[in-house]
C-alpha cells in the first residue's frame, strides 16, 4: 500500500497569456527594436506552435508587407500587408514544421528583412495527411482547419497536405470565423461528461483568446454569431433529466445568458427516434443556423433524424425536415412531401451540420446511419452510404426536392455513422467533409470512430475525408489520419487587425455543482487514499478536476468539508455505454478512470478534499480556498 | 424498516398497505449509494416499510415486475404498484413519492 495524491493548480490558460503579454510588449516598449533588430517571439502563447509575432518599431509610420515564404516555389508565399504605423506587430501564421521558414517583413520606407523562423517537430501522434488532390490554382494558400472528434488536435493543412497550423491544446467542435476575423470555438476545459467543455472561446490564429464565454449548462456541438454579435451556443439544462436540447444567447460582451431555447417546449421526446435515440438524449442536437431574413432558428437533431426549423421570438415550431415514418399523426403537418425525381430522392438519418442557403435550400451531412425509421429495416453501415445533400423546400405546399447530393455513389468507402459537416461557398461549390470513417476488416465499423483505437485493435483504421466539389468536379480530395468533428477552409489573414493586444476575459459562470443530499456516515481514516485509485486534482480559477481509478461498482463519494458545511459529490462507477460520441476527448483508455469536474461557484472559504470509497472515508491532504 | 427479501419472500408476504421495494445490485455504485438515502428516509419515518431485491438472485421476480435496471424503487399500495423510480434519486424525491402514495 503507498498513498499519493497529486494535486496541481494551473492559472487559466487566459491568465497566462496575459501575463506573458504584458511582459513580451514591456519589454518591446523598453528595448524599442528596429527591424533590423526585432523581436520574433516563436508560439507566443503558448498554444500554437507553428506561428510567430514579430515585433518592431520604425522611425517614420510606414506600411508593412509580410511574406511567409513557401518551402517549394513562390507561389507558395503567403502575402499580407498591415495598416500604418511606427509601432508594428506582425503575426506569422502558418511555419513550417520542424525547419527554418523564412519570413520577408518590407517597409513602405523601403526597409526590409528575411528572417528565417525555426519550429519543433510536431508531437508523434498528430494526424497526418495520408493523400491530397487538389492545386495551387484552385486552393490557392488558403488553410484546411479541421477540429478534432477525440484526443486528436485542432489541424490546419494547406494545398500540400502539410500542416501549418496547430493548437495543443483539444478545442473542440466546430470552428468558425467571426465578423470581426476571430475564430470561436469550444474551451478545452473539461466539465461534463461525454464531452462538454465549459463554454465557447473567441481567438486569433496565434492562439490567444480574447474570450472564454462559459456557461451553466457548458457547451456542446455548435455556436453561431448573430447580426448583432451576440452567440447562439448549443447547451442544456444538467438539472433536468435530458441533455442537448437546447440553446443559449450569450451577450458578447458580458457573457451572460440572455435567453434560452428548449426544445422539449416544442418537440415530442419519446417518438420518432433513431437508432441511436435514449430518454435522455432524445434530440441530440448538432448544428443550428439562424436565418435573419425569417427570423427562424434551425437545428438538426440526430436522434430524430430531423431537421427542424422554429421562429425565433416564439418558439413556435415551422416545418421539420426528415422522413415522417412514426411520427406521430399530429406532427405530420410539419412534414414535406418530396417531389421532382422522387426515384433518386433520399431522406436524411442521424444527420448533422444543417446549414440554410441564401436561396433558402437547406444542406446537411446526411451521415445515413440506419438509414430507417423502422429496427426491421436499419441498414448494416458496410451496405450504407453517406453523403452532402442539398433539399428544396416549398413551405407553403410542404414540397420537397433533392437538388444536389454528393457521397451516395461512394457507399461505405464515404461512411462516417457520426460527426461531419457541408459547407455552402456559392452556387454548384460546397464543401463535404466526412470525418468520422471507422473500418474493421476491410469493412466499415459497426463502432464510432471515437471507441476505435488502430494502434491496439489490428485490422481497424480511422480516417476523415474533406472533398470540394463545384459545377460537380471534384476540385479537393483530402485524407488524413483520425477522426475530425468539421472541416472549415479559411485563408490564415484576414482585412482586419490580425493579432490585437489586450487582456483575455473570462466571462459568464458556471453552474453550482450539483451535491448529493445524503452522505453516508463511515468511519474516517487518518490514511492518505491508496495510490492505485491514482487521485489527481487539477485545480484552476474557477474549478477543480477530481480524476480517479474506482472499481466498477464501488461507492465513491468526492467530499469537500469545509468550517460550516459539508459538500459531497456522487461518483458514478456503474459501467456507461454512449450511443453518441461526437468527440472522445474525454474517454479514458481505463474505463474504471473517472473524471468529476466540481466549479467553484457557491464555494466559500476553505474545504479540505476527502473520498469515500465503499464504507471508508480517506484523507487527500489536499485543501481548497475559495 | 427495511428488510431484505427474496422471491419466497415476496410472494408469501402481506402487501397490504403502503410500501417501497427496492431493486439493487451488488455490484452498483448508485445501490449501494441509495441504501443510505432509504436508511435515512427509515429513520424519520420507521413506520413505512421498505423492502429491497437483490435484482441478480431474483430473475423471475424482476421480470414479473416489468424492472430493467438497478436500482428501481416501486411503491405499492395493497400489492399494486403505483408509480416507480428508476436510477439513483435524491432523498426529496423518494419522500415526495412516498407522501403521495401515502396520501
Amino acid at each position: 500500500m503507498s498513498s499519493k495524491v497529486m494535486h496541481t493548480y494551473n492559472d487559466h490558460l487566459i491568465t497566462r497569456q496575459n501575463r506573458a503579454e504584458k511582459e513580451f510588449l514591456a519589454a518591446f516598449e523598453a528595448e524599442k527594436p528596429t527591424l533590423e533588430n526585432a523581436h520574433v517571439l516563436v508560439n507566443p502563447y503558448f498554444i500554437n506552435p507553428l506561428c510567430a509575432l514579430i515585433l518592431f518599431k520604425s522611425e517614420k509610420p510606414a506600411t508593412a508587407t509580410m511574406t511567409i515564404h513557401g518551402k517549394r516555389n513562390d507561389r507558395e508565399n503567403i502575402v499580407h500587408a498591415f495598416p500604418e504605423g511606427t509601432s508594428h506587430a506582425i503575426p506569422v501564421i502558418g511555419l513550417y514544421e520542424g525547419m527554418a521558414t523564412r519570413v520577408t517583413v518590407e517597409l513602405s520606407t523601403g526597409e526590409t528583412k528575411t528572417f528565417s523562423i525555426e519550429s519543433q517537430p510536431l508531437p508523434e501522434d498528430v494526424c497526418r495527411c495520408r493523400n491530397i488532390n487538389t492545386s495551387m490554382d484552385y486552393f490557392g494558400n488558403n488553410f484546411m482547419f479541421l477540429t478534432p472528434a477525440g484526443k486528436n488536435l485542432p489541424t490546419a493543412y494547406d494545398y500540400m497536405g502539410d500542416i501549418r497550423w496547430l493548437l495543443t491544446e483539444n478545442t473542440m467542435f466546430d470552428i468558425k470565423r467571426l465578423k470581426n476575423g476571430n475564430i470561436m470555438t469550444g474551451s478545452h476545459r473539461f466539465c461534463h461528461m461525454p464531452y462538454c467543455p465549459t463554454g465557447v472561446i473567441e481567438l486569433n490564429l496565434l492562439g490567444k483568446i480574447y474570450k472564454e464565454f462559459r456557461m451553466p449548462g457548458n457547451y456542446h456541438h455548435d455556436h453561431f454569431e448573430m447580426p448583432d454579435g451576440n452567440i447562439l451556443a448549443l447547451t442544456q439544462d444538467f438539472t433536468t433529466s435530458t441533455v442537448e436540447d437546447m440553446i443559449a444567447l450569450l451577450d458578447r460582451e458580458t457573457g451572460e445568458v440572455l435567453r434560452t431555447w428548449d426544445y422539449k417546449t416544442f418537440l415530442p421526446q419519446n417518438v420518432a427516434g433513431s437508432g441511436s435515440q435514449d430518454a435522455h438524449d432524445w434530440f441530440h442536437n448538432n448544428a443550428l443556423w439562424y436565418d435573419d431574413k425569417n427570423k427562424t432558428i434551425t437545428i438538426s437533431g440526430r436522434h430524430q433524424d430531423a431537421v427542424v426549423n422554429f421562429d425565433y421570438e416564439t418558439s413556435k415550431l415551422n416545418w421539420i425536415i426528415g422522413d415522417p415514418e412514426t411520427w406521430p399523426e399530429d406532427m405530420q403537418k410539419y412534414f414535406f412531401k418530396p417531389v421532382g425525381d422522387v426515384a433518386n430522392f433520399d431522406w436524411q438519418y442521424e444527420q448533422h451540420a444543417c446549414v440554410v442557403c441564401p436561396n433558402g435550400d437547406i444542406m446537411c451531412f446526411d451521415n445515413g446511419q440506419y438509414r430507417s425509421k423502422v429496427k426491421e429495416r436499419y441498414i448494416r453501415n458496410r451496405d450504407n452510404f453517406s453523403r452532402g445533400v442539398r433539399y428544396r423546400i416549398d413551405t407553403e405546399k410542404m414540397e420537397i426536392e433533392q437538388v444536389w447530393q454528393y457521397g451516395k455513389e461512394l457507399g461505405q468507402s464515404f461512411f462516417s455513422p457520426y460527426i461531419c459537416n457541408v459547407e455552402y461557398y456559392d452556387e454548384g461549390h460546397y464543401l463535404i467533409h466526412s470525418g468520422g470513417i471507422g473500418w474493421k476488416d476491410g469493412y466499415a465499423s459497426d463502432k464510432l470512430g471515437a471507441f476505435i483505437n488502430p494502434k491496439k485493435e489490428p485490422g481497424t483504421d480511422i480516417c476523415a475525408k474533406t472533398v470540394e466539389q463545384k459545377d460537380g468536379v471534384v476540385m479537393y480530395s483530402m485524407e488524413v489520419d483520425g477522426n475530425f468533428y468539421r472541416a472549415e477552409k479559411l485563408f490564415p489573414y484576414h482585412d482586419g487587425d490580425n493579432a490585437p493586444f489586450g487582456e483575455g476575459k473570462l466571462l459568464g459562470h458556471l453552474d453550482v455543482t450539483p451535491t448529493f443530499d445524503t452522505i453516508p456516515d463511515v468511519p474516517e481514516s487518518q490514511e492518505v487514499i491508496d495510490s492505485w485509485h491514482q487521485v489527481n486534482i487539477e485545480e484552476d480559477e474557477d474549478r477543480i478536476v477530481f480524476h480517479g481509478r474506482f472499481a466498477r461498482g464501488s461507492l465513491v463519494m468526492v467530499l469537500l468539508e469545509g468550517e460550516k458545511e459539508t459538500r459531497g459529490y456522487f461518483i458514478n462507477t456503474a459501467a456507461s455505454y454512449h450511443l453518441a460520441m461526437c468527440s472522445g476527448a474525454y474517454l479514458e483508455d481505463d474505463d474504471r478512470v473517472i473524471k468529476q469536474n466540481i466549479s467553484k461557484e457557491g464555494l466559500s472559504g476553505r474545504y479540505d478534499i476527502k473520498i469515500l470509497v465503499e464504507d471508508t472515508k480517506y484523507q487527500t491532504g489536499v485543501s481548497l480556498f475559495c | 424498516m427495511i428488510t431484505e427479501i427474496d422471491t419466497a419472500a415476496y410472494d408469501s408476504m402481506d402487501k397490504s398497505g403502503v410500501m417501497l421495494v427496492e431493486f439493487y445490485s451488488k455490484t452498483c455504485g448508485p445501490c449501494k449509494m441509495l441504501s443510505f438515502v432509504l436508511k435515512d428516509i427509515s429513520k424519520n419515518d420507521p413506520d413505512f416499510r421498505i423492502f429491497t431485491v437483490d435484482f441478480d438472485a431474483n430473475q423471475e421476480l424482476k421480470e414479473r415486475c416489468g424492472v430493467k435496471g438497478f436500482p428501481t424503487m416501486l411503491f405499492m399500495k395493497d400489492g399494486a404498484e403505483v408509480s416507480r423510480l428508476e436510477g439513483l434519486k435524491q432523498k426529496p424525491a423518494i419522500v415526495q413519492e412516498i407522501e403521495k402514495l401515502k396520501a
